[in-house]
């Protein structure tokens, strides 16, 4: 086997086959898999730069493809592919992962379990890692359910936690819901292209309906792993497991998988499809943008603006601009990686610090107690919310501007998203770093250790000078565009007015937020409650309908089809033991019957003969 | 070369011995799980006959086909895993050993009345160890289980007899009886295929024919739990996917797809049914001997499929499924219910709501339960997902928009599986329990399940490629 080839199986094969060693390793001592895990990632990073070396320098393509069936006759296709996409995204994803990986080690120093969660984590990273290098569409299907069970496995970590058990049994359904319909999707494509699973194999399909359909059976599937609307409702709960976990899901996995699923398959999408793509998109980032406005939780207001920036992805593709679509969307993707592993890590310094307090409101005035973590933070927010010059500037005023020339709607709301990213994004930061400490916690923070900050600063680096690599990352993608220099200066200015408004309202002590939720009443209370989707999820589908449907189901079960059989058993139990007191052993009764008996049966021939039946 | 009557031999004897000499009963049918094997392997079973003549009306001539050598691989392996993980009763083992022998003379045999006995055999060890070591509500289980499908079985022969007096044939030959189907009137034909239908939709089961699986699964004691789940239900999917088919096609009805769609309807219905059960209960055996209903119903959605869609790269692909799930199902099924068995031992309880944060005090045995409960949702890595994955894919093919069934029907029984791993093993540690323990033998001998469920998940084509498969069973009778 060619060298390059073997090199693209083992970025992904090397920590897959080094998970049970992680784990193993930790019953002789439990610090050798944090190493071990570390290790681990490091070489799939090593890996993919050699991959990275081999295409920029030599223009190799790596493909290899064998038959998971074979013998069978099937072309069953599982294999990697080397590209530009999935060479950029296997960097960003192995680079981000060793970093949090790395932030572990700090961070879960002292959980007696630390060994199944590296072990986890090494698997998660390596699942992930297969998912964007896979060739064929069902082995990506296969990584795409080992990322999900990871993120099972890693949200529901502490299991002991009720809260944590739920959330990860939420976040398994829920992503399950879109996987069928990835499931229905591999289905509809094997079926129209006529056998094919390559994914270069799917432009078989006619350009017609039946792409529509395919492809929206994908973007199904890509909604559910990317938390857009309506499937969207697991990740906030996702935030019970640790926090460098919610840093992996956010920023290198998971909910990434969907949007490059979408990248990958672009070629199938119609116009149809792209406009069902393009408004969930939008849709998603203000009703997101709105949610982030409300919560309280560290986390969560972070989780809801993945949720947003994962809408400016997949807006970018719906945009249907082709090759340009996709260098957007991708460039927002791995700039949000680092700005939000970055706020993510820095989140979990500041929980490390105070002791898994997650409520905002019991922090405030961190920045002089923790200057290291806040001050990254402080890059990470500018970039979240795209201040100009950081990563997120670049990224997503892109998106924006060339959403102008297609949708002026699209654009509209975008814009505005702009404008709420900024608010909810500083309002978090407002009530984290300045202030009087709001709680005992606060009071006593201190700072994370340097195998902890050491990861924070070098994501804070590349949060902002991400920008720099703009133009070679679209053109290595495929995108040329024109020029740089004609952004719309409407998201730069929105994003300063919610800055200003944020700091106005949160930046300083101020009743005013409590008297705009009073005066808002009703619509404040609809936006805190989720706008009642968890309700109608939980209460209405999965309580009323599919458990009142499973009582009836299993009252039919116990009445109606076993009591046939029971009612069956019954009868002929009854007939028996009325037919058995005819056994009385008393001759004279038998004599009795035998004559009688006779007789009627003589009469019986009799009617007959009357009858003509006999002659 | 070593032939059928040397296996059957061997079994015998291996019977015998452990009927005279009781002790030795755990080891004859270990020794009886691996000469299985052996048996299988060394016949590198194409299409590998065994003819040994006439004998009276009986056809006495034995054939190896993929499916049958694949189900009796699942049966050495099942023989072996009882008497490692299980100190049953010697009774229980010559119990296993003579169904053993039943099974292989079953799916070996190409005589339809020699079918039929075999089929009835099964019952009789079947009936003994729900009805010996059962639960609390045993005779009623045990009698319904046997005369359930025995009334499946009645119409089988009667099925059959129907087709060796109407094709005045000379002997129960399969090749005579099925090739010569078509020549008898047609009401003779729907009542053949309808007889045999019956029989294999009960045993299989099907909804609504499954009302004797829950109690015989709950009722029997957990090794026999394991046979019976793992090794009887094969018996329909056999008979589905070899013997019905190759009737079906061989019939005046082939061309029709009425039959077919009844059949994918019913799988459907299955797989939606059980899983809405399933989700109502709060026993876990009997929960999952719902997720047993559940897992079968691919086979009868894919054998539907494949005679709907009759030839071609689909119908390849569900049949294939149907296999894998056959044999995937038999191992998962097995480590399900004795990991729940080693969870009621320690607990004392088999109640979900109950249970909680085993994962604390019994990690290695929640470890395994949530691996077999994994497995047994389709994730991949394990063997369960390579035939659920083909059969679906497949079974879009002639389902198209009805697919949305399939995947509610998926989520459902993905739910009530996640559903019991967060009542059980995770979630606070219910103090109630006490201070409870895990036994590291048992779990270490779910590792004879559990490894052969990785490895086959990981590289299916062992099984494909290990046998010859370019005859699969259509028109083998032909």
């Amino acid at each position: 086997m060619d060298l390059g080839v073997l090199m693209t199986y083992l970025i992904f094969g090397f920590p897959l086959m080094l998970t049970p060693i992680v784990i193993g390793v930790g019953y002789i001592k439990k610090n050798y898999s944090m190493y071990l895990g570390v290790i681990a990632i490091f070489f799939s990073f090593l890996f993919t730069v050699y991959i990275f070396y081999n295409y920029t320098v030599k223009g190799i393509i790596i493909q290899n493809n064998f038959n998971w069936f074979q013998g069978s006759g099937i072309y069953v296709p599982l294999g990697v592919i080397a590209d530009n996409l999935s060479i950029i995204m296997s960097l960003m994803v192995s680079f981000v992962g060793f970093l949090i990986i790395l932030f572990s080690v700090g961070y879960m120093a002292e959980d007696p379990r630390r060994h199944i969660f590296f072990g986890e984590m090494v698997l998660f990273t390596a699942s992930m890692l297969g998912l964007v290098l896979s060739s064929s569409i069902l082995m990506l299907f296969i990584f795409w359910e080992l990322v999900g069970l990871c993120s099972y496995l890693l949200i529901g970590f502490w299991y002991y936690k009720p809260n944590a058990a739920a959330a990860a049994k939420k976040a398994f359904i829920v992503t399950r819901v879109g996987d069928v319909f990835f499931i229905a999707g591999i289905g509809a494509a094997f079926y129209y292209s006529g056998g094919q699973l390559l994914i270069s194999g799917l432009n078989a399909i006619p350009y017609t309906w039946e792409r529509t359909i395919v492809s929206l059976l994908l973007f199904g599937g890509a909604i559910g792993k990317s938390a857009q609307f309506p499937l969207h409702v697991w990740i906030p709960d996702a935030m019970e497991g640790p926090t460098t976990v919610s840093a992996l899901i956010h920023a290198a996995t998971m909910v990434t998988a969907g949007v490059y699923l979408v990248a990958r398959t672009y070629s199938i999408f119609t116009p149809e499809s792209l406009s069902v793509v393009l408004f969930i998109g939008v849709f998603t980032i203000i009703l997101s943008g709105l949610l982030g406005l409300v919560v309280n939780d560290i986390k969560r207001i972070l989780a809801y603006s993945t949720i947003s920036q994962i809408g400016y992805m997949v807006s970018a593709l719906g945009l249907g601009l082709g090759s340009a679509s996709i260098a957007l969307s991708i460039y927002q993707l791995e700039s949000h990686a680092f700005f939000k592993a970055l706020l993510f890590l820095s989140a979990g310094s500041i929980l490390h610090a105070l002791l898994n307090v997650r409520d905002v409101n019991k922090m405030g005035g961190l920045w002089k107690k923790m200057p290291v973590t806040i001050t990254s933070m402080f890059i990470g927010a500018l970039a979240l919310s795209g201040f100009p010059l950081t990563a997120g500037y670049f990224s997503k005023d892109s998106i924006v501007t060339a959403s102008y020339n297609v949708n002026l709607w699209a654009w509209v709301f975008l814009t505005i998203g702009a404008l709420l990213t900024s608010l909810y994004t500083f309002r978090l930061f407002f009530k984290i770093a300045l202030g009087k400490p709001r709680s005992y916690a606060a009071e006593h923070a201190h700072e994370s250790g340097i195998i902890m900050l050491i990861p924070i600063v070098i994501l804070a680096f590349f949060s902002l000078i991400f920008g720099v690599f703009q133009g070679g990352f679209y053109s290595f993608l495929g995108y040329h565009p024109e020029s740089f220099s004609v952004l719309d200066l409407a998201p730069v200015t929105l994003m300063l007015i919610g800055m200003g408004i944020s700091y106005w309202l949160y930046g300083r002590e101020s009743d005013i937020p409590d008297k705009i939720a009073r005066a808002m009443g009703f619509l404040y209370k609809f936006v805190k409650n989720k706008f009642y989707l968890d309700v109608i999820y939980t209460n209405v589908i999965a309580e009323r309908a599919v458990l009142g449907l499973s009582a009836v189901s299993d009252a039919t079960e116990r009445r109606v089809i076993d009591g046939f059989v029971n009612t069956w058993g019954e009868i002929v139990r009854n007939a028996g033991s009325s037919l058995r007191k005819l056994q009385t052993g008393i001759a004279r009764q038998y004599v009795i019957m035998i004559i009688s008996g006779l007789i009627l049966m003589l009469l019986f021939i009799r009617i007959l003969m009357i009858l003509g039946v006999l002659h | 070369m070593f032939s059928l009557q040397y296996l059957l031999l061997i079994l015998t004897i291996f019977l015998l011995i452990s009927i005279f000499a009781r002790k030795s009963a755990r080891i004859m049918t270990l020794l009886s799980g691996i000469i299985t094997i052996v048996f299988v392997m060394l016949n590198n079973p194409t299409y590998t006959s065994f003819n040994y003549g006439s004998f009276s009306i009986l056809y006495m001539s034995f054939r190896l086909v993929f499916i049958a050598s694949v189900i009796i691989i699942l049966l050495g392996i099942v023989e072996i895993f009882v008497s490692v993980r299980f100190n049953a009763r010697s009774g229980f083992y010559a119990f296993t050993q003579f169904l053993g022998i039943a099974l292989v003379l079953l799916f070996t045999t190409n005589d339809f009345l020699l079918f039929y006995i075999a089929w009835e055999m099964v019952l009789i060890p079947t009936f003994f160890m729900i009805g010996l070591w059962g639960g609390a509500n045993k005779d009623y289980a045990a009698m319904k289980f046997f005369i359930y499908t025995h009334v499946g079985s009645v119409f089988m022969l009667l099925a059959i007899f129907t087709m060796y007096f109407q094709e005045g044939a000379t002997n129960f030959s399969m090749y005579y009886l099925i090739g010569n189907l078509n020549s008898i009137p047609l009401v003779y034909q729907a009542f053949v295929l309808l007889g045999f239908a019956l029989a294999f939709l009960i045993k299989l089961p099907s909804v609504p024919l499954h009302t004797w699986l829950p109690d015989a699964y709950v009722e029997a004691p957990y090794e026999g739990t394991v046979v019976i789940s793992s090794l009887l239900s094969k018996m329909g999917a056999f008979g589905l996917l070899f013997i019905f088919v190759n009737l079906y096609q061989a019939s005046h009805y082939s061309g029709s797809t009425l039959v077919p769609w009844i059949l994918v309807i019913l799988g459907i219905i299955s797989l939606l049914y059980s899983a809405l059960v399933a989700l109502y209960q709060k026993d876990m055996k009997r929960m999952m001997s719902y997720a047993s209903i559940g897992h079968m119903s691919f086979i009868t959605i894919a054998t539907g499929g494949f005679l709907i869609l009759g030839t071609g790269l689909y119908a390849t692909l569900l049949y294939y499924g149907a296999v894998f799930q056959i044999i995937s199902h038999g191992l998962i099924i097995s480590l399900i219910f004795s990991t729940v068995g080693s969870v009621e031992k320690s607990t004392g309880t088999r109640n979900i709501v109950s249970m909680g944060g085993l994962a604390r005090k019994i990690p290695f045995l929640s470890f395994i339960l949530l691996a077999s409960f994994l497995a047994s949702v389709a994730i991949p890595g394990f063997s369960g997902f390579v035939g659920e994955i083909s059969v679906l894919i497949g079974s879009y093919a002639f389902l198209k928009m009805y697919f949305v069934f399939i995947m509610i029907g998926i989520v459902l029984t993905a739910s009530y599986h996640i559903y019991t791993l967060q009542r059980t093993i995770f979630g606070p540690y219910n103090e109630y329990l006490g201070n409870i323990k895990e036994n590291r033998n048992e779990i270490l001998a779910s590792l004879i399940l559990l490894i052969p469920i990785i490895i086959l998940g990981i590289y299916p084509s062992l099984i494909l490629h290990f046998f010859n498969i370019s005859q699969i069973g259509m028109g083998v009778f032909k």
